[in-house]
């Protein structure tokens, strides 16, 4: 499903990503873990096309989106990136759902506007999956009306409507408490039993660790170790990963 | 109560005029390119920065000293008072504008609307709420400002006022002006009170 080698981005002097491969397969979940500035949300961020690499290529549900030469990364069509901006969804650390609207219209608007849905199909997949995140009775509300957690699960909706075959979250939970951020990992861990593919940046050890297929820990824009979750909480082999996690259980 | 129609019909052209116009007017000043943003800040600038009075002057009297053509005085009303407002409004979209948080334009992004879509439906909508008192306050003052086509001659509602009052020896014909500009006024802020609590479902 995805496929990332050597990909290299820089703003301005400042190198955030230095040489990132890895690949993932179809219907697992990743969990990158790493200190803040170490480039996970640079990252999600050109995967999702939100920003643009320097340099490496990258394939995506089986296609390529940007591919190297001579040191550089070089786009796909714009029918090409379009195409493979439908496939992909990607869910906030702040949400950013569309607060003159309606929980109901936030999840329809791209599905009418985007994938030519009509009204009733649009309403009638909302509905369903609004159902799923136990939000039916919210379809008429406004985002302000909504708690931290719920928002966050119309943005999950949201995303999920478009049907994307990939799903990515920029540290979903960060926002919440651990009520509310136990409410939004639970509905993720529900899409990953039904085989969703997940990428998600997270602070959420427990989570990295017990809910998803890999791990990847990174550091200073670079994969520091990349694996199965139980291992390398376990018995992370780098140092730095080491150090990393000893903060993390002194702390808690 | 006929210069009640020409303070209106300035109101109305103004206000039609300059509100579209204000945009172009803050795409220039936010433009990547360079000297258009140069030219347009130095255009609001002189707009805001000398008196409106000034300026009808200026648009009148310019073209007859350089072209030596003279035009129609309300004309020059007109175009007076829409290129001092755009530089006003242009101000208070660009207010409105960057005060979006990114987030909006990246969750339209990733949804895959396009780049018109997301303006007209879903930044255009936010903006109007934000800066719709900002927009009342200078309709406001857009109201009072008409007073001065007096200038040129136009008889609109105060210059009548003030023949009148000068005519009968009474200043009461300028008190009863200043009524009328106070009424009107409190329609404009009646009518953005509306509108305002009309969009007050959301934030």
């Amino acid at each position: 499903m995805i496929n990332a080698r050597s990909i290299v981005k820089s703003f301005g002097d400042n190198v955030v990503l230095k040489d990132i491969s890895f690949t993932l397969e179809k219907g697992h979940v990743l969990s990158i873990i790493g200190p803040s500035g170490s480039g996970k949300s640079t990252l999600l961020r050109i995967l999702t096309q939100l920003e643009s690499a320097d340099g490496g290529s990258l394939d995506l549900v089986g296609k390529t989106l940007f591919r190297d030469v001579d040191g550089r990364a070089v786009y796909e069509s714009n029918a090409v990136r379009r195409e493979l901006n439908l496939k992909t969804g990607l869910v906030f650390q702040n949400f950013n759902l569309f607060p003159h609207f309606s929980v109901l219209r936030n999840i329809t608007e791209a599905q009418r506007a985007v994938l030519r849905r009509g009204k009733e199909e649009a309403e009638e997949k909302a509905m369903e999956l609004l159902k799923k995140m136990n939000l039916a009775d919210r379809a008429n509300s406004y985002p302000c009306e909504l708690s931290g957690g719920q928002k966050q699960r119309v943005s999950i909706a949201r995303a999920l409507a478009m049907d994307p075959e990939i799903l990515f979250f920029d540290e979903p939970t960060s926002a919440l408490d651990p009520e509310l951020t136990m409410e939004v990992l639970k509905v993720i861990r529900s899409l990953a039993e039904e085989k969703m593919t997940m990428v998600v940046v997270t602070h959420e050890m427990n989570f990295a660790k017990g809910s998803s297929d890999e791990a990847l820990f990174m550091d200073e824009g670079v994969i520091v170790e990349h694996g199965n979750p139980v291992e390398l909480f376990e018995n992370p082999k780098e140092e730095r990963l080491k150090r990393f996690l000893n903060t993390f259980n002194s702390r808690t | 109560m006929k210069g009640m129609t020409f303070s209106v019909r300035i109101f109305f052209l103004t206000l039609l005029f300059s509100l579209p116009f204000g945009f172009v007017v803050a795409k220039g000043r936010m433009s990547k390119i360079a000297p258009v943003r140069w030219f347009t800040d130095l255009y609001i600038q002189i707009m805001r920065g000398t008196p409106l009075i000034l300026q009808l002057l200026f648009f009148y009297f310019a073209p007859y000293y350089i072209f030596h053509a003279s035009y129609d005085r309300f004309v020059a009303v007109i175009v007076a008072y829409v290129l001092n407002y755009s530089a006003y409004f242009a101000e208070i979209y660009r207010s409105g504008l960057q005060s979006m948080d990114r987030g909006q334009y990246e969750a339209s992004s990733v949804l895959g609307f396009t780049k018109a879509y997301t303006f007209f439906h879903i930044i255009l909508p936010q903006v109007f709420k934000k800066i719709l008192p900002s927009i009342g306050n200078e309709v406001v003052t857009l109201v009072k400002d008409t007073s001065l086509a007096s200038t040129l001659g136009i008889a609109e509602l105060f210059r009548v006022a003030q023949t009148s009052s000068s005519r009968v020896f009474s200043t009461t014909p300028i008190f009863v002006a200043g009524v009328f500009y106070f009424v009107m006024n409190y329609l404009v802020a009646k009518f953005f009170d509306v509108v305002e609590r009309k969009l007050d479902y959301y934030e």
